[in-house]
C-alpha cells in the first residue's frame, strides 16, 4: 500500500490559494506536509504554454472554438477569464459534472491543476471588517462569527507582507487599511469620475482596487509587466499564486511533498481515537484508491469540494458525513451578486490615452448600511461595493457602427470615446436551504458521488441588485457622464466565483461545524480553512480573508500539536 | 511620464532593422496575394473557391489597402473560413453558409467594384445581420493579424508598466490589445 509508510505531520487537501498558504505555514513551522491536488502538475513558467503567444498566434485569434465551448465548457466559458489562451486552466464541464435543479442553475467555476484557481483568480485583496464579522449577530441571519476583526488583523498583516498587495490607504473603518505596495494609477477618465462622485456624494470614495499584482519587485517576484493576461500564467511572478509564491516557499523548507492527480474521496476517521487519521484518494489516472496518513488534516479543496469530501466521509458515528453532528455541512452556501450596474461615456479627454494594460480596476467601497445614525433607509440588509473602470473604446467598436472602407479604417486608427462601467458586488445572506448534497445513486466519472447544488438568490439580494443599478446610474450622472444607462446581465449564483459557507464557523457546535480556529467542533485534528468556513459573505472579495484565516488556523494547529492536544 | 514607443527599442539596432525589412517584405508578399486570392497552397475548408474570393473581396471593401495592407492581404478570408469551419457550432455554420450562398443572389462578384461598394454600403447602413457578422469577423481577423496589430495599430506585448494618462500623440494609434 503506497503511503502507509509515510505518516505525515500534516495533510493539506487542495493546492489553491488556501492550500498553498497552509502548506507554506505548516512547512515553515517544521511540519512534514503532504499537499494533495486532484488535478495535473503545472510547473511555474514552463507550463504557462500560452503566455508568450501574440494575438495572431492563437489559432482562432482569441475567439476560440465556440462549438467545443458549448459542448465541453458551457459553464466555464461564461467566466470572464476563460478564453482560447486560458482554457487549459479550466475544467471540462463534460468531464466533471454536477447537478442542479432545472430552475436553479449554479455556475461552478473550477481549475483542476496544481495551484488551482489561484492561477486564474481576480486578485482583489480587501480586508473584511467588524461591519462584516458582526453582521449575522446584528440582523439575525446565519450564526454569529466566533471571531472579530481584531482576531484576524495581525494575520492580514502577515499575509499582505508576503503576497504584496498594491493599494491606497483610505482610513475607512469598514474597509481596513493594510500594508500596501504603491497603488496602480487611475486613468484620466477615472480621475474625472472619482472627483465627480466624491464631490456629489460626501462619504463615498473611489480608489484603486487593492490587488495582488506587484507594482514593484517583491521578495524575488515581479514586478508585474502590465500585460493584463494573468490567467495565462505569469513567469515573472507578477501576481500572487500558489505556484509563484506559497508552494515555492514551502518547497524551500525541504518538508513539502506534493501529490497530483489524486482526488480525495474521503477523510479517514478513527472512532476509537476520535481523530482524523488521513485521507482516501482516487488516482485520477488509474481509478485505483489509496490512503495517506497524517497527524492533522487541512481541507482546502474549495467551498463545494470540501463539503463534498466531508459529506462523503461516513462512519458509524458520522452517518451523514464527517464532523456533521450539527447537520450544517453542505448548507448556507453563498456567493456575491454581480453583473449589474451602469455605464456611461466620459466626455472629452480625446487627446488622452493610456500606456500599458493595468491588471485591475477601481473600486467604490460600500456606502450603504454602515451602521451610522444617519444611514439612509434603503429597504435591504447589508450592502455592496462597486467595481469601476474606464477605458477608451478600441477597434471592436467598428463592428457595431455603420461605416466602410478607408473612412472606417482611418477612424479605427484612433481610439473611441472613454467608456466607464460600474458593477456592484453585493452581499448574500446565509440561508440554510442554499446547499449542496450528494446524489444517493449516481457518481461522477472519477467515482465520487455526484454533487447536487441547490442555490438561488433571495429577496434581499434582488433588492441590493436594484439599488446597485440606481446608485451606479446616479453617480455617473453626477460625475457628468453622458449616455448613462443601467445594465443587468442577471447571473445565477456561482457566477462571481465567490462561493462560500458550506462548512461554517460558529460558537455553538449545535449550529456550526467549525470553531473560532477552523477546527471541527467534532474532530479536533480536522481543519477547514477554504471558503467553506465562512459564516457570512460580506460584500468584498473573500480571498484575502481565506488566506488570513488559514494562517491563523495553522498557528493554532501547530501550537495545539506541540501541546499534544491533537 | 514618457513611455517608450511600444514594442521598439530606444535605438534601431541591426535586429530591428531586419525586422522592419521582414515586415516590408511581408507586405510585398501580401500585395501579390491580394491580386490572386486565394493564394496557392491554401485550400478553404468550408468555402468553395468562389465564396473564398467573394469573402476576400467583401473584407477588402470593409478594410481596404491604404498606406498599410488591407484585409485581403493579411488573409482575413482564411481566418473567416477557419472560424466557420472550426469554431462555429453546426447550426451557425449551416446558417452562415446558407446566407453566403444566397448573398446578392449569387451576382456579387460579377458587379463592378464601385457597384459592390454601393451594395455593401446599403447593407451596412441597414445593419443587415449577415453583413454585420462578416464585418465583425473582418475586423477581428484584420486587427489581430500581425500587420493589423503592429502596423495599422499599436501593440505592446510587454508594456512593463502602466501610465494612466498620457497624450494620445505619444501612443499615436489605437492599441490593438
Amino acid at each position: 500500500m503506497i503511503g502507509k509508510d509515510e505518516p505525515y505531520d500534516a495533510i493539506v487537501v487542495g493546492s489553491g490559494i488556501t492550500g498553498g498558504w497552509a502548506a507554506k505555514e505548516l512547512c515553515e513551522r517544521g511540519l512534514r506536509t503532504l499537499v494533495i491536488e486532484r488535478g495535473r502538475h503545472v510547473e511555474h513558467g514552463k507550463d504557462y504554454v500560452t503566455e508568450w503567444l501574440k494575438p495572431w498566434q492563437l489559432a482562432h485569434r482569441g475567439r476560440g472554438e465556440q462549438e467545443v465551448y458549448e459542448r465541453d465548457y458551457p459553464i466555464q466559458s461564461k467566466n470572464y477569464a476563460f478564453g482560447e489562451a486560458t482554457r487549459h486552466f479550466f475544467v471540462s464541464d463534460r468531464e466533471h459534472p454536477y447537478v442542479t435543479p432545472e430552475d436553479k442553475p449554479f455556475r461552478w467555476i473550477r481549475g483542476y491543476q496544481l495551484g488551482g484557481r489561484s492561477l486564474i483568480w481576480g486578485r482583489a485583496c480587501w480586508r473584511w471588517s467588524d461591519l462584516d464579522f458582526t453582521a449575522n449577530a446584528r440582523d439575525g441571519h446565519g450564526v454569529d462569527w466566533p471571531i472579530r476583526y481584531a482576531d484576524l488583523a495581525p494575520w492580514y498583516d502577515h499575509v499582505e507582507r508576503f503576497v504584496g498587495v498594491s493599494g491606497e490607504r483610505l482610513g475607512l473603518a469598514h474597509l481596513p487599511d493594510g500594508e500596501f505596495l504603491p497603488a496602480w494609477e487611475m486613468n484620466c477618465a477615472e480621475s474625472v469620475v472619482k472627483r465627480g462622485i466624491e464631490r456629489a456624494f460626501p462619504g463615498r470614495h473611489m480608489t484603486l482596487t487593492r490587488v495582488a499584482n506587484l507594482t514593484q519587485a517583491h521578495l524575488g517576484r515581479g514586478p508585474c509587466q502590465a500585460r493584463n493576461q494573468c490567467a495565462r500564467g505569469c513567469s515573472f511572478g507578477g501576481y500572487f499564486s500558489s505556484l509563484s509564491a506559497t508552494l515555492p516557499a514551502a518547497q524551500k523548507t525541504g518538508r513539502l511533498t506534493v501529490v497530483t492527480d489524486a482526488i480525495v474521496h474521503s477523510v479517514i476517521y478513527d472512532e476509537r481515537r476520535d481523530r482524523a487519521t488521513g485521507v482516501r484518494v482516487i488516482d485520477a489516472k488509474t481509478g485505483a484508491t489509496r490512503e495517506y496518513f497524517g497527524q492533522i488534516v487541512f481541507l482546502c479543496a474549495s467551498t463545494l469540494a470540501t463539503a463534498q469530501i466531508l459529506l462523503n466521509s461516513k462512519s458509524p458515528r458520522f452517518t451523514t458525513g464527517l464532523a456533521n453532528s450539527s447537520g450544517e455541512v453542505g448548507h448556507n452556501l453563498m456567493d456575491h451578486i454581480s453583473k449589474a450596474g451602469a455605464r456611461g461615456v466620459v466626455p472629452g479627454l480625446e487627446d488622452k490615452y493610456v500606456y500599458g494594460r493595468r491588471p485591475t480596476g477601481t473600486y467604490i467601497p460600500r456606502f450603504r448600511n454602515l451602521g451610522a445614525r444617519g444611514d439612509a433607509k434603503v429597504g435591504f440588509l447589508r450592502g455592496y461595493g462597486i467595481q469601476a473602470g474606464a477605458g477608451r473604446e478600441g477597434w471592436a467598436r467598428g463592428a457595431d457602427e455603420p461605416g466602410l472602407g478607408i473612412e472606417l479604417k482611418q477612424r479605427l486608427r484612433e481610439p473611441g470615446p472613454w467608456q466607464v462601467s460600474l458593477q456592484g458586488y453585493g452581499e448574500c445572506l446565509p440561508r440554510h436551504e442554499n446547499s449542496v448534497d450528494l446524489d444517493p445513486a449516481r457518481t461522477d466519472p472519477s467515482g465520487m458521488p455526484l454533487l447536487r447544488v441547490h442555490c438561488a438568490w433571495g429577496e434581499n439580494e434582488r433588492a441590493i441588485r436594484e439599488d446597485v443599478k440606481a446608485q451606479s446610474a446616479q453617480m455617473l450622472e453626477a460625475a457628468g457622464c453622458r449616455e448613462v444607462a443601467t445594465w443587468d446581465d442577471d447571473g445565477p449564483p456561482g457566477f462571481s466565483v465567490h462561493e462560500m459557507g458550506t462548512v461554517r464557523m460558529g460558537k455553538d457546535p449545535k449550529t456550526s461545524v467549525l470553531n473560532a480556529y477552523n477546527q471541527a467542533h467534532d474532530v479536533p485534528n480536522l481543519f477547514v480553512t477554504d471558503g467553506a468556513c465562512m459564516a457570512s459573505s460580506s460584500c468584498v472579495n473573500p480571498s484575502l480573508t481565506y488566506m488570513a484565516i488559514t494562517v491563523r488556523a495553522v498557528d493554532h494547529a501547530v501550537s495545539e500539536l506541540q501541546r499534544r492536544n491533537l | 511620464m514618457t513611455p517608450h514607443p511600444p514594442d521598439a527599442p530606444d535605438a534601431i539596432d541591426r535586429r530591428e532593422a531586419l525586422r522592419r525589412t521582414a515586415l516590408v517584405l511581408a507586405g510585398l508578399v501580401a500585395g501579390c496575394e491580394a491580386r490572386r486570392a486565394p493564394a496557392a497552397g491554401w485550400r478553404p475548408r468550408v468555402l468553395d473557391t468562389d465564396q473564398a474570393e467573394m469573402v476576400a473581396t467583401i473584407a477588402e471593401h470593409i478594410l481596404p489597402e491604404t498606406g498599410t495592407p488591407g484585409a485581403r492581404a493579411v488573409g482575413v478570408h482564411r481566418f473567416i473560413d477557419a472560424m466557420v469551419a472550426e469554431s462555429y457550432p453546426e447550426e451557425e455554420r449551416r446558417q452562415f453558409l446558407t446566407a453566403l450562398a444566397a448573398f446578392d443572389g449569387g451576382a456579387f462578384l460579377a458587379r463592378s467594384a464601385s457597384d459592390q461598394v454601393a451594395f455593401l454600403g446599403e447593407l451596412d447602413r441597414a445593419a443587415d445581420p449577415f453583413f454585420r457578422s462578416l464585418k465583425e469577423l473582418t475586423l477581428v481577423g484584420y486587427y489581430t493579424s500581425e500587420i493589423g496589430a503592429t502596423r495599422e495599430l499599436q501593440y505592446a506585448p510587454l508594456p512593463g508598466r502602466y501610465d494612466g494618462c498620457v497624450p494620445l500623440a505619444q501612443i499615436g494609434r489605437t492599441w490593438a490589445v
